[in-house]
């Protein structure tokens, strides 16, 4: 009985649920093949064309619509994005091996960390930004102030991350490696990073979509050369056109490319380590 | 002579002051196997764990050959150890989990194989040598253990529950190898458990603790016949525990005055007389008899003394050649006795009187 009534409504309630997520999707996906450059972000499409993608990439004749700002962005957006995963997720790691064991100001230490994640972007942005420049006498870039902004913010993703991983991970391997005699540093390296890699993984891949697509932290601290979504903010103020679109398609489609290297990784990171571990018994 | 293992006023104090281990002495012979026997939360896994260096000794001295090891790193002591959940490395098959310990020795690869080769073949391993321990059954998984402990030749093994996790026929069989592995390298095994047959069936010397303190070091038969305190003696077993109070005392003996009358038992404690002061009979199932109901007094006076009460037969069974029975004593309590059928045939009967009857000697005489 119960079941008659509850299913549809949990149908229903998924339904709306990736309608909501992929609608929005769905209708930029389809507005980025308008007709150019006279067609605009509205429906009903004029003309199929892939227009706007070779405009994005300047492969079309000059016209009254100037091709988006974006080329050095991205580049930017990449870098910052790279070193703010690398930076967050070993970051991370060694945070939740830390609070494996129970030190005094423990609980402190870990709403401090959390915080990071709370407290409204715009304000760290900015704070950062005037801490860097009035107090600490720092220009201000995206490499120097919305690089610290963007570790702060992602490095307490990672720590969660991982502190959920070790939280499972049976200590007693390590110990067993410790009384073989193996120094600690060897056992982390060759016993706890192997089986906490598909963690260290997920962190990482938290850490650099986190930090790829920012906004509010890097609105003020990113100084002069705009990251990729400022950038793109910036050409809404002058007038939306489909390249946006079509932009936003490519850019989602990294995405996608990112989450099925991120799977792959993971389904390989198993069998790899056994690999590694066999190919050193035959050298 | 050095001992291969010296623990001298050990305590363990946790930092909210809780005490783990309250002053452990203990000296161990180069290949002695010693049990660390207690209900869980005694101190004996802690006191395993500091041997090992994976808890700090609060204070007190701990010597592995002589040495003073108390601030010694784990990595640095001549010790190994095996984990009840096994604790194989999951992304190594059985090969390269032996052979873990040996790569940072700085040893040759040949003598690596070498030696991985020759414990995988004591221990039968041989054939699944390339295979990931995942798909391998406890009792394999606790071999891989072992072979990875041996294999870096330790001073000393340390065995934490290594039987807790397999089923009782598996556990049997591998209690038998351990016993003959030990005989067999000559080190010394300091084993945990809280199963008092197998430290009873394993070990040279038992260390029997309760709530942190050691109550007694005794070889297996000894704690079994001579237990020194109420809670040895109920922790081993099918002992009868009578209690009394203190009516005379000589030098090889003790006589209480209890629910049943005057009874002796052995003054092995050495108490001085000490008149009415509270203590127990302890009767372990082996030195008690049964003597039939019609046997005549002046008999019975001759050979037990003091030492005969009334009971009943209420159970009576025959397994090979040994025979069990259940009495039932006046107040209600039940004893369990064991003997050899040829002993006991024809003289007694389920359902009927008989008496309970020991030698002084085979009783022992404890505090309560």
């Amino acid at each position: 009985m119960e079941s008659k009534i509850l299913k549809p409504i949990l149908a229903v309630y998924v339904g709306l649920f990736l309608l909501f997520l992929y609608g929005p999707f769905f209708v930029l996906g389809t507005l980025s093949f308008q007709q150019g450059p006279e067609g605009g972000p509205q429906f009903p499409i004029i003309e199929w064309s892939t227009y706007w993608y070779r405009h994005l990439f300047g492969m079309v004749p000059p016209s009254r619509i100037a091709p988006l700002p974006v080329g050095e962005a991205l580049i930017r957006s990449l870098t910052l994005a790279f070193m703010t995963m690398v930076t967050a997720t070993v970051l991370g790691v060694m945070a939740a091996q830390a609070f494996r064991k129970r030190f005094r100001g423990a609980g402190v230490v870990f709403y401090l960390i959390v915080l990071g994640m709370m407290v409204p972007g715009v304000l760290t942005g900015l704070g950062t930004s005037l801490l860097a420049n009035n107090v600490l006498g720092i220009e201000r870039h995206w490499w120097t102030t919305a690089f610290v902004a963007h570790v702060v913010y992602t490095f307490p993703f990672a720590f969660l991350v991982m502190l959920a991983i070790l939280n499972r991970f049976d200590g007693s391997v390590e110990e067993a490696s410790w009384s073989l005699g193996v120094s600690p540093i060897r056992t982390f390296r060759k016993v706890t990073f192997p089986l906490i890699f598909p963690g260290v993984l997920s962190a990482m891949l938290f850490a650099f979509t986190l930090s790829f697509d920012e906004f509010p932290r890097t609105l003020f601290a990113s100084g002069r050369d705009q990251t990729l979504p400022l950038a793109i903010y910036g050409t809404f103020s002058v007038e939306i056109h489909p390249n946006i679109f079509a932009f936003g398609v490519m850019t989602t489609l990294f995405s996608f490319a990112l989450l099925a290297v991120y799977g792959i990784l993971m389904g390989l990171s198993v069998r790899r380590a056994k690999k590694q571990a066999m190919q050193e018994d035959i050298a | 002579m050095t001992y291969d293992l010296q623990l001298t006023n050990v305590n363990k104090i946790y930092e909210n002051g809780t005490a783990a281990v309250i002053d452990f002495n203990i000296d161990v012979d180069k290949g002695e196997f010693i049990a660390f026997l207690g209900p869980s939360g005694c101190g004996k896994s802690t006191t395993l764990r500091m041997i090992a260096g994976f808890e700090s000794v609060t204070s007190g001295d701990l010597m592995i050959r002589g040495k003073r090891v108390n601030d010694q790193l784990p990595e640095k002591r001549p010790t190994s150890m095996i984990f009840q959940n096994y604790a194989l490395f999951p992304h190594m098959n059985v090969r390269q989990n032996v052979r873990f310990g040996l790569e940072v020795k700085g040893m040759g690869a040949a003598e690596a194989n070498r030696k991985v080769d020759s414990i995988l073949e004591k221990l039968g391993l041989s054939d699944i040598s390339e295979m990931p321990t995942s798909r391998l059954s406890g009792g394999q998984r606790q071999r891989i253990a072992l072979a990875r402990s041996l294999v870096v030749e330790p001073d000393i093994l340390l065995l934490d529950e290594p039987l807790g996790a397999l089923d009782a026929n598996l556990r049997k069989s591998i209690q038998n190898e351990l016993k003959l592995l030990q005989r067999d390298l000559g080190i010394t095994f300091v084993f945990v458990t809280h199963a008092q047959s197998e430290a009873l069936a394993l070990s040279d010397r038992i260390v029997v603790m309760n709530a942190g303190r050691v109550e007694q070091i005794s070889p297996p038969r000894e704690l079994y016949t001579r237990p020194c305190s109420q809670f040895v003696a109920r922790f081993i077993g099918s002992n009868t525990i009578i209690p009394g109070t203190l009516r005379e005392a000589s030098e090889d003996a003790l006589v209480l005055d209890t629910a049943f009358g005057p009874l002796a038992g052995a003054n092995r404690n050495k108490v001085s007389s000490n008149k009415g002061q509270k203590m127990s009979i302890v009767l372990p199932a082996e030195a008690v008899d049964i003597l039939p109901g019609d046997m005549p007094e002046a008999d019975r006076k001759a050979a037990f003394g003091l030492n005969a009460l009334p009971c009943t037969i209420t159970r009576l069974s025959v397994v090979g050649h040994i025979m069990q029975m259940i009495v039932e004593l006046e107040n209600g309590e039940k004893v369990n006795v064991e003997g050899h059928v040829d002993k006991y045939r024809n003289r007694l009967k389920a359902d009927s009187a008989a008496f309970v009857a020991w030698k002084p000697s085979g009783a022992t005489v404890i505090d309560r």
